[in-house]
């Protein structure tokens, strides 16, 4: 695990386009990104930004129209398979094979991943308590709940050891205590020394877990650095007694401004 | 090679544990046998119809019960359900050869068709049918049953990688199946109207009816026999090279 001296992740000139009948789709427009070993990098930004498809390329799962990627210091385009051997993913709605046992599937990946059948089932086996499903591990998926589901989704996308681990959006739709349960094993998995690369719309999520983060809109990186950071730099420009948070940060960035009405705190587009 | 045969172990037990699934593809056919030589047994009396070699009607209309359970293969809408459900990605993101995530389920389908034309052919045994050309025979017309299988649900996981739809993938299902009912299925190709009998000619799965169909009535005879394979071999050589270039090149 992190062999690598140079960055996790770096994308130069990040380029994604999608061309249909009613023309080219500018996904992302040229995004630029360091994230270094070790680091958990948050990836930010509002609905269509560009955040899964930045994460797909950076994954091999989509072509890259142009610019470069590198993750563990392998090039993505040219060395796909040499990517994937130091990739975890656990991309958006945990996928997962409903019928198979969550022990079966995580003994699947082992296999796929060069694991011979013995060493699968015991890696499959410190998986599982790993992310403490043992009493649910030789039941069907399709029974699991969405915590659960996004345990053993995490726990198949660790079974090779990665050296970079790719999150999109694991929390979403999970209740406050699954969340919370993700967040700790996040960061006893960072504390092993995974870089984690996490994408988010859960704003306090990224300034507990993250490192760094960075904010994308329209395709584009709007603003990088540490939370505290940029929150720092809101309130130098910003002036005054208020103390930004993150999602004030993110509404800056993002040109959106908040509205009140009835109570209620609103988004509201600038 | 391993990840086909570890994907191909993992869509058996996805069968297995799909019975509902299993049950209809044996029993859809089964009940078209049925009735189809309920309605036309009469018609044709085995003693007074030549094509018939001696044996009932029934026999005759095995081979189109084999091809329909064959195409009843679920692989392309287990492929979609992957599909729409995320899990397909998570196999694109691990770094086996993208073609085997296809090849596997493929894999299994020839095992199941291996198994179900078996248990179809079995059923049919005590009723009277019976495979002239013998054990040898009987293995042929499985193999057949099965490779037929695999190619069909290949090309509907073509359609599966295509359009990533569950909707579109089963009326996809709908575009192939007049295939298998444009062919000399009720009697044989010179009996047929001369449209039909273009028609018949013209479809491929003409001549893998009639191998099948020789294998049940006759003795082998090699002359109807190696065109039934020699369509599969083409249709699944096809259905090979699509299917690699259309997983190579999904994005």
């Amino acid at each position: 695990m992190n062999e690598t001296a140079g960055p996790a992740v770096l994308a130069e000139g990040l380029v994604k386009h999608y061309t249909g009948r009613e023309g080219t789709v500018e996904a992302v427009r040229g995004v630029d990104l360091e994230v270094s070993t070790g680091e958990v990098f948050g990836f930010l930004g509002p609905n269509g930004a560009g955040k899964s498809t930045t994460v797909r390329m950076l994954t091999t799962l989509l072509t890259i129209t142009s610019g470069r990627a590198e993750v563990a210091g392998v090039d993505v385009a040219r060395d796909p398979d040499g990517t994937r051997r130091r990739i975890g993913v656990a991309l958006q709605e945990a996928g997962l094979d409903p019928r198979q046992t969550g022990r079966e599937l995580l003994i699947l990946h082992g296999r796929l991943f060069g694991l011979s059948a013995p060493e699968a089932a015991e890696r499959a086996r410190e998986l599982i308590a790993l992310v403490e499903l043992e009493d649910a591990a030789d039941r069907v998926i399709k029974g699991y709940s969405g915590g659960m589901q996004r345990r053993l989704d995490l726990a198949a996308a660790l079974v090779h050891e990665p050296e970079v681990l790719f999150l999109d959006e694991p929390t979403t739709g999970l209740d406050p205590a699954s969340r919370l349960t993700i967040w700790e094993e996040l960061r006893r998995i960072n504390g092993d020394g995974t870089t984690v690369f996490l994408t988010t719309q859960y704003l306090e999520e990224a300034d507990q877990l993250c490192d760094r983060i960075a904010i994308i809109d329209g395709g584009r990186i709007v603003r990088e650095g540490t939370p505290a950071r940029l929150k720092a730099d809101l309130r130098a420009r910003r002036g005054g007694d208020h103390e930004p948070t993150l999602d004030d940060v993110f509404l800056d960035a993002t040109g959106r401004t908040r509205a009140r009405a009835d109570g209620e705190v609103q988004e509201v587009t600038a | 090679m391993t990840a086909t045969i570890v994907l191909g172990k993992r869509a058996l037990r996805e069968a297995i544990r799909t019975p509902d699934a299993l049950f209809m593809t044996m029993f859809i056919p089964i009940f078209f046998l049925i009735v189809n030589t309920g309605q036309a047994a009469e018609l044709f009396p085995s003693e007074s119809t030549d094509f018939l070699r001696g044996q009932g009607y029934g026999a005759f209309q095995l081979p189109i019960t084999l091809l329909l359970a064959a195409s009843f293969g679920m692989a392309a809408l287990f492929l979609v359900e992957e599909i729409e459900g995320g899990y397909f990605d998570k196999l694109r993101a691990i770094p086996i050869p993208r073609y085997a995530i296809v090849l596997g389920r493929l894999v299994a389908e020839g095992v199941k068709c291996v198994v179900i034309a078996s248990v179809i052919v079995l059923i049919a045994l005590p009723f009277g049918i019976t495979i002239a050309s013998g054990v040898f025979g009987f293995i042929l017309l499985v193999g057949l049953t099965a490779f037929w299988g695999v190619v069909y649900a290949g090309f509907m996981q073509l359609v599966a990688l295509k359009t990533r739809s569950a909707a579109a993938t089963n009326s996809g299902g709908l575009i192939f199946f007049p295939l298998l009912f444009l062919t000399p299925n009720f009697v044989p190709r010179d009996m047929l109207t001369e449209p039909m009998e273009i028609a018949a000619t013209l479809n491929p799965v003409t001549y893998l009816m009639e191998a099948m169909r020789s294998l049940i009535l006759d003795d082998l005879d090699w002359e109807k026999i190696l065109p039934g394979f020699g369509v599969v071999a083409a249709m699944g050589v096809l259905m090979l090279a699509l299917t690699v270039r259309m997983i190579q090149r999904y994005d």
